[in-house]
């Protein structure tokens, strides 16, 4: 078991009124899955996947990764807990617009302390993993959308996370880079056991996962 | 990791270039400016400082009235020093100088004037502790007719060659003396009040001189000398002070002796003969105070601009932290740019520094530079800009790493409203400080137009004053019939309108006037207390120098009084108690053992000194004795192009006479406004910083409404799409920036009343503060704000509100 939802409740308060954003979610997820999670907007879905990420806080209910009880874990070592094992996919893919490709997947390994030469031989790795060694001076504005979300899944991945959060990671791109992103996740999944949570709108993508969940105002149905 | 937090941070810097140049120029110009500030304070504070300096007093006297002072006096008596060391034990020893402005020295055929000198002690160099090259300096004074010359004195006298033991003749009052170099001593920094070129045995005053064994003779008369003392360092000098000044060593209760700190000299002390012009505390910490203004001025600015700025990087941090930065290393990024900026601007206000440095001295009339400063006086200012790099830095860290990851990669950071108060009253800070230093500025120019524009009684403007030393062995009364013929040959000559001699004229040194007490008024009243300034002139004087006359005229060369006559000043009458001009005419005036001098006229007051000091009680005397040839050119002689023909022909007839003579001359309006220039050079300085703090001011406001108007660029949008025509959206966008100079204005004005009606406390005549003064400040302060903002709030209210909506 990778991580446990127990009735998980996150609410906002507004002119009085609670109005749910997180209502009763209960989920366990194994290492290995990949999961898709779907709906339409306002229900959620980046909230859980917040959560999930521990970017977020909730407002009742347990929560467990690995041996850790997320929900009495301090704001500190919630952080640390999120930095050692989880990997974060961007829709706008938010790379680092003064850093060239290749400085941006050293970027996470830096504040993970790896030496000086293991540093080059990860990065190199994943140039290499990728595909994208011509593109490592180059900044992400010289790249197209495809190419930027691929250093973005890469910078995610640099540290060997044991989970990925992908928030609509193919929202911006078109249909063929769409679909190179996900054959790489269905890949990545597959081949290396990486376990993936990915939020999507579209049924297409959704089906490269083994298991779907759909929320609906905050609940899942 | 840090080589890559400051590549980044050069590329970040790079790609926002207004943003860094604002920043970076605005860093850098407060630097400088408090550096170049800080030079000149720290200079001025470093006069008189030398091992042992801090035991050296001296000593001066105050005059008083009953128990009321009067004036102060920087010169004391020739039984001073003794008498202090012999009452007090605490007194280890101490030096009288006798100060020469100028002298005239022979040397086979050369003949030169050499400035600065004084006969002195033999304790001299045991109290001023000043390197003596060659001889000891235990005997170098200690025999009659003993000279020590200055490094370059020396140099420019004898050359390559050893000085010692070598003669030469010096001048004094046209009699001469044979003096031999005993020694050697080091050329005295720029930063000491009294400095020598040369030292003359004090003991050669006795026999050098007609006048002299009277002179010399101990007395508690004539008070012509500075004295320093050198106490003992465990000695209490507060106490002793007190006690100098209860004592009565003088037995004239009228006379207070009183005792001042060697280095304080300089900066705490305005006494009538000083022997040169000191500078100023007030203008110290007025400066002190810009420059501080100026240096937190540009620290605002960095930290809106950061802080303003880190809105836009909220992504970054919120990347940053979701890759597994912790805080700290988001905290120690954004300092390590702070540091980098910091670092580039304070390089670049080196290089300012250097770059204005002459200028800058051309400005204040000192001869800054930074070698010749103390670095370790800089250290507290030093660390003073490192503390102040840090707080500027370590607002917008805190700022930038304390955003939530979520919210900043949604980008939906927004300026909390604690936030906004900061930034608001940041800019108020920075108006604030604009208005007080406008409001300085205008003070200040003001004050200064006053004091040149005032009617100083007399009229200054073209007339020239011709001096020199005639080296002749003519008795005196034949030199005074040369000086006679000279005159009138002078008179003869075309440009000239007319000639005078005087002892002394307006804006000529203090030294050149005496101060006396002891009268006997016309109506028989004797008056010990009240102390008067006397020179002494010839008839023509008051007509050249356009002095007028309240009652009877000039001295009459056919009187039967002669060189009895005297005129006093209206100043002169009103403190004697005498209340009309013309019941004085023709009585007579009793000081100096005379009791027969007869008020030949009452002139009307001039400023002897302009107007920085109070009007003098004055009694010029008739005596036909020769110091200055004073000659008025008519106007076109006086102009450049005339001037130069007009010169060499006044001096080839004083050669004509006195073929063995130096000659020179000066301007007496130029040396009149003299005494203005420490203000001018004030007035300047205030100006050009001012400029700088508003300059500063200005590309912080530019940087900022960049960024307002980005912001709100959308609200622009829907209120054009609305109907909002272009001036409503100027105005909306201009109304903030009104509110806050108003805010501004309301704390300067009294703040900045207060603290000017202080500086002008320090003249004796002095401007008012005119409430278009404030009004005028208030208003360019207004002005250059809007200005500023403008440009880029019309760019946002002419745009395309299309554009806009489109972003979103």
């Amino acid at each position: 078991m990778l991580l446990q939802l127990n009735n998980i409740f996150k609410w906002v308060n507004s002119g009085g009124q609670r109005i749910f954003l997180l209502k009763d979610i209960n989920l366990q997820v194994q290492e290995g899955e990949f999961i898709s999670i779907m709906g339409p907007s306002g229900s959620g879905k980046s909230t859980l996947l917040n959560v999930i990420g521990m970017l977020d806080a909730f407002d009742e209910g347990e929560y467990h990764f690995l041996d850790e009880s997320v929900h009495a874990l301090k704001e500190k070592h919630r952080a640390n807990l999120y930095k050692e094992y989880i990997g974060f996919v961007f829709q706008s893919y938010h790379l680092l617009d003064e850093l060239t490709v290749q400085e941006n997947l050293e970027m996470p390994l830096l504040y993970k302390k790896y030496k000086g030469a293991e540093r080059k031989a990860m990065v190199a790795d994943m140039l290499d993993r990728f595909n994208i060694v011509g593109k490592k001076d180059l900044f992400p504005a010289q790249l197209s959308g495809g190419q930027q979300q691929l250093v973005g899944v890469a910078r995610a991945l640099i540290a060997s996370p044991k989970l990925i959060l992908a928030d609509e990671p193919t929202g911006n791109l078109n249909s063929q880079q769409s679909e190179e992103i996900m054959e790489l996740f269905k890949k990545l999944n597959q081949e290396d056991g990486v376990t993936i949570i990915q939020v999507t709108h579209s049924e297409k993508n959704a089906a490269y996962g083994s298991r779907t969940i759909n929320l609906l105002d905050g609940r899942k149905i | 990791m840090y080589k890559l937090f400051l590549k980044i941070a050069t590329r970040y810097l790079l790609k926002n270039k207004l943003y860094s140049f604002i920043n970076i120029f605005g860093l850098a110009i407060g630097i400088a400016s408090f550096v170049l500030i800080m030079l000149y304070i720290n200079y001025e504070q470093s006069y008189d400082k030398f091992e042992g300096s801090e035991n050296v007093y001296r000593v001066y006297m105050d005059y008083l009235e009953g128990d009321a002072f009067v004036a102060g006096d920087a010169q004391t008596y020739n039984l001073t020093g003794p008498s202090l060391k012999k009452e007090f034990p605490e007194v280890l020893d101490y030096v009288r100088l006798f100060y020469f402005e100028k002298m005239t020295f022979q040397l086979g055929e050369r003949i030169l004037e050499q400035p600065l000198g004084s006969l002195a002690d033999p304790s001299y160099f045991d109290i001023f502790n000043y390197p003596l090259l060659k001889g000891e300096k235990e005997k170098v004074l200690s025999q009659p007719y003993s000279i020590v010359l200055s490094q370059s004195f020396a140099q420019k006298l004898f050359g390559t060659e050893d000085p010692m033991q070598k003669t030469i003749a010096a001048f004094r009052d046209g009699e001469k003396a044979i003096l031999t170099v005993t020694g050697v001593m080091a050329d005295m920094p720029k930063t000491a009040h009294y400095r020598n070129s040369y030292l003359i045995s004090y003991e050669t005053e006795k026999t050098w001189t007609e006048y002299g064994p009277r002179a010399h003779e101990l007395n508690w008369n004539a008070n012509n000398y500075y004295t320093f003392l050198k106490l003992d360092p465990n000695a209490n000098a507060s106490l002793l002070r007190q006690k100098i000044m209860d004592s009565d060593i003088e037995e004239d209760k009228e006379e207070q002796h009183n005792i001042e700190p060697l280095e304080d000299i300089h900066l705490y002390s305005d006494k009538p003969y000083e022997v040169s012009a000191n500078g100023s505390v007030t203008r110290i910490k007025f400066l002190m105070a810009i420059a501080f203004i100026i240096l937190i001025l540009s620290w605002l600015n960095y930290v809106n601009l950061s802080a303003t700025k880190s809105m836009e990087r909220a992504k970054e941090a919120g990347i940053r932290k979701v890759s597994g930065a912790q805080k700290s290393q988001l905290i120690i990024q954004s300092l390590i740019e702070s540091v980098l900026l910091n670092f580039i601007a304070i390089s670049i206000s080196m290089i300012l520094v250097a770059a204005l440095l002459p200028l800058y001295n051309s400005i204040t009339g000192k001869e800054l530079s930074v070698g010749v400063t103390d670095i370790t006086a800089f250290t507290p200012y030093f660390l003073f800009i490192l503390l102040g790099m840090i707080l500027a830095g370590l607002y917008p860290a805190l700022l930038l790493s304390s955003y939530s990851p979520v919210k900043a990669l949604k980008g939906k950071i927004q300026t909390s409203s604690q936030g906004i108060a900061i930034r608001k009253g940041l800019i108020v800070t920075q108006f604030l400080a604009t208005i007080v230093l406008l409001i300085g500025t205008i003070v200040v120019t003001k004050q200064i137009n006053f004091l040149e524009s005032q009617p100083i009684g007399t009229n200054v403007n073209q007339v020239i004053a011709l001096k020199g030393e005639v080296i002749t062995t003519k008795a005196d009364s034949l030199v005074i019939n040369d000086f006679k013929v000279l005159e009138a040959e002078l008179q003869r000559l075309p440009f000239v309108e007319n000639v005078a001699i005087a002892q002394t004229y307006p804006g000529d040194s203090f030294d050149n006037l005496s101060s006396t007490r002891g009268l006997i008024l016309p109506d028989g009243r004797e008056e010990d207390e009240k102390i008067f300034y006397t020179y002494h002139v010839q008839p023509d004087y008051f007509d050249l120098m356009d002095i007028d006359f309240l009652a009877g005229g000039t001295f009459l060369p056919s009187s039967d009084w002669e060189g009895n006559q005297v005129i006093v000043n209206e100043t002169f009458l009103k403190n004697m108690g005498i209340s009309s001009a013309e019941e004085v005419l023709n009585q007579s005036l009793g000081f100096w053992g005379n009791s027969d001098w007869r008020i030949a006229g009452v002139i009307k007051d001039y400023y002897h000194f302009g107007l920085k000091s109070p009007m003098l009680p004055m009694v010029i005397r008739y005596q036909s004795d020769v110091n200055n040839l004073l000659v008025k050119l008519n106007p076109q002689a006086a102009s450049v192009a005339g001037f130069e023909s007009s010169i060499a022909q006044i001096k080839s007839e004083w050669t004509k006479i006195f073929p063995k003579s130096t000659f020179n001359y000066t301007f007496l309006d130029q040396k009149f406004e003299a005494q203005y220039a420490e203000d001018k050079a004030f007035g300047s300085a205030f100006q050009v910083f001012t400029v700088l703090a508003i300059l500063i001011a200005s590309l912080g406001l530019f940087g900022l409404t960049s960024y307002t108007v980005v912001q709100r660029k959308k609200e622009i949008g829907i209120r054009k799409v609305n109907g909002a025509t272009i001036p409503q959206v100027l105005g909306l966008l201009n109304k903030d920036f009104v509110k806050w100079v108003g805010v501004a204005f309301i704390i300067a004005v009294p703040i900045s009343w207060y603290v000017m009606n202080q500086w002008l406390e320090g003249f004796a005549y002095r401007t008012n503060l005119s409430w278009w003064v404030f009004a005028l400040a208030g208003l360019t302060a207004l002005f250059i704000a809007l200005l500023t903002v403008s440009w880029q709030s019309f760019q946002a209210a002419i745009a395309n509100p299309v554009d806009s909506l489109r972003n979103e």
